[in-house]
């Protein structure tokens, strides 16, 4: 066995390490199915809609949220318009007469700053987000009101997202992953131990921004950056599975790796920021098991990606040298005497196999959670191209941090 | 916080690891035992066709040239071991030992193929092909692709191939009668001197005149 391989092991001794860790927690703590009963009593409720030239979208976010089951005093819909110079402007506007719609028009800052605008010129007792790209389930704001009413401790809640129509092969690899990451979000939850409250639909009671501050630039992820400083604080974040938030993705390989290198690269920042509650007791599940295996696998991804193109490359330039000196016309391998002994399998694939079946399982619970239908079209997506893809978006995170260099938006 | 889950998930996860290693493993086993009962298959009927050919004589080569030596068996057998070898490591003694057998077999009806020809009049193909993979022979890997390569358009074709390095006295003794040098690849054509280093496609074409004699296979690409 080589060094490269031991290394390949260890990666999945990790990986199998935090599937079997999640799984364990799933049948120790099956998530509720849902109920239709409503709750005792309607916080009030802020939803702030920043919006950055989202002329194309803004006018079905800001529709969602009207539509959403509850009652009409007690819901305000504040859209922060982050500085758009295209038509954001005026869709928004349109629906300010309705009288549960506050438009605010700011000078661009970036979102964290049209966010903390919003919680500074909202009212309600509970603050939600809904970015303008995603639309919420018409009792989606039902569910998180309920999930809060459930344990009076919750301070923020986040929901299940899921990606709004997927058709292209990328957006249903981007819907299996996101039912992957329904899964272990809801596993996080049994563990006290979330990592990000995404911006669309993640809410928040009041306290928390009076007790530990309103949000931070954080490397463009500010909505990691808040739940990394709630668990610093002990503020307890959970999910609530039966409030569903549908988002659009990125629908070019470069708009998702771009996406994807400011998510990865914030996680790489945040962390640097928040060293200290690495492998910390204090910090629970948090702290020992949800940082430090994020981290590693961030490391093992770029090592499994590099280990396997450096063994194809060589493998082919290898194959296409023989064929050159040898002056073998090209064809196809003869097997004779096909005999399945001599399937070359060996433990490395009996493990990569298993890790695949963990996988699977995973996803299936979380489409079960979510009520999610995923076709095989998604999966053969996902298990083909995601695993080419995160590599591009890991690599490029890794040398933007390296270099302290800015993540893009857009 | 609780530990218990941590070590518990460890323990599944090791087990799972563990459950890998022992089906590997015994799957490596079932190949060792299926590549140990072919080749006793292998010496039973060369022995056979020795003794039947001892027998006869030279009175009916029809019969033996209607049952041809084993070199088919031989080269599915060489297959198995390189999988084996590939699993287990060239340094497995098991693996060692199949190989010093398989060359044993390999030399045996070698052997026994001269003697056949000679009394019955057949002109068969052969190399003897003496590599070694003990990375001091960069050419091999390349060498033994053409004659793989050579083998499926000529089904015919004998290839006898040894590892050189192989501690076996036969082997040695072949390989001193053969007058073979230790420069790797190095190759016998129909009891011809050695030829050594790599050769193309083309140039080892050139260098056995008598493929033309041989049938070629009808599945290989040309």
């Amino acid at each position: 066995m080589d060094i490269g391989s031991i290394g390949i092991y260890i990666c999945l001794f990790l990986a199998l390490y935090f599937e079997v860790f999640l799984l364990i927690s799933f049948l120790e703590k099956r998530p509720d199915a849902r109920s239709t009963k409503r709750p005792s009593r309607y916080p009030s409720v802020s939803i702030l809609v920043p919006c950055f030239n989202e002329e194309r979208t803004v006018a079905s976010t800001i529709n969602s949220l009207l539509a959403l089951d509850y009652p009409k005093k007690k819901l305000e819909i504040v859209v922060i318009d982050d500085g758009s110079t295209d038509g954001t402007r005026a869709i928004a506007e349109s629906f300010t007469k309705n009288p549960r719609v506050k438009y605010f028009y700011k000078k661009n800052g970036g979102k964290y700053t049209a966010l903390n605008f919003g919680i500074a010129h909202s009212t309600g007792d509970i603050i939600g987000c809904l970015d303008a790209d995603s639309f919420a389930a018409p009792d989606a704001l039902l569910e998180m009101v309920k999930r809060f009413e459930s344990d009076p401790t919750i301070m923020a809640c986040t929901p299940v997202m899921k990606v709004y129509k997927p058709r292209t092969m990328l957006e249903l690899m981007q819907a299996v992953e996101y039912t992957f990451g329904i899964f272990y979000k809801k596993m996080f939850d049994n563990l006290s131990a979330l990592n990000v409250l995404p911006g669309p639909f993640s809410m928040y009671r009041r306290a928390v921004f009076d007790q530990i501050g309103i949000f931070h630039h954080a490397h463009n992820t500010e909505d990691m950056e808040i739940a990394f400083r709630m668990q610093s604080y002990g503020l307890k974040i959970a999910n609530a599975h039966t409030a569903f938030v549908y988002t659009t993705v990125p629908k070019t390989i470069r708009a998702l790796i771009k996406q994807r290198t400011r998510w990865s690269q914030g996680f790489l920042q945040n962390s640097r920021d928040y060293y200290y509650m690495y492998l910390n007791p204090r910090f629970g599940h948090f702290g020992m098991l949800v940082l430090p295996i994020g981290l590693t696998a961030f490391f093992a991804g770029i090592y499994t990606a590099g280990y396997s193109l450096y063994h194809l490359l060589s493998f082919l330039i290898t194959r296409a040298l023989d064929l050159f000196t040898t002056h073998i016309p090209l064809h196809l391998p003869v097997v004779q005497h096909f005999n399945w002994l001599y399937v070359n399998v060996n433990t490395l694939t009996f493990l990569i196999f298993f890790m695949i079946g963990m996988t699977f399982i995973a996803v299936l619970l979380g489409s079960r959670i979510s009520e999610t239908r995923l076709t095989v079209k998604s999966y053969i997506s996902y298990f083909l191209f995601f695993g080419l893809i995160a590599p591009l978006w890991l690599v490029q995170a890794a040398w933007g941090a390296l270099l302290a260099r800015e993540s893009s938006w857009r | 916080m609780s530990w218990k889950k941590y070590i518990l998930t460890f323990a599944i996860t090791a087990t799972i690891f563990g459950t890998a290693f022992y089906v590997a493993s015994q799957i490596d086993a079932q190949r060792v035992a299926d590549i140990r009962t072919t080749e006793d298959n292998i010496s039973i009927d060369i022995l056979s066709t020795e003794t039947q050919f001892e027998l006869l004589g030279n009175l009916d080569c029809q019969e033996i040239s209607d049952n041809p030596v084993l070199s088919e068996e031989l080269n599915s057998l060489a297959g198995r071991l390189s999988v084996a070898e590939s699993n287990l490591g060239d340094n497995n003694t098991e693996v060692i030992a199949l190989k010093k057998q398989y060359s044993l077999l390999e030399i045996k009806d070698y052997l026994l193929m001269k003697q056949i020809s000679t009394k019955c009049h057949l002109k068969p193909v052969y190399i003897l092909y003496f590599y070694s993979n003990a990375g001091d022979c960069p050419d091999c890997s390349r060498a033994g692709e053409v004659l793989t390569y050579l083998r499926q358009q000529y089904p015919d074709l004998r290839v006898y191939s040894f590892d050189y390095n192989l501690d076996l006295s036969a082997l040695k003794t072949l390989t001193s009668l053969s007058a073979i040098k230790d420069e790797l690849p190095a190759f016998i054509i129909n009891g011809r001197q050695p030829v050594y280093g790599f050769k193309t496609l083309d140039e080892m074409q050139t260098l056995i005149p008598e493929l033309k004699t041989l049938a070629t296979s009808t599945s290989a690409v040309k």
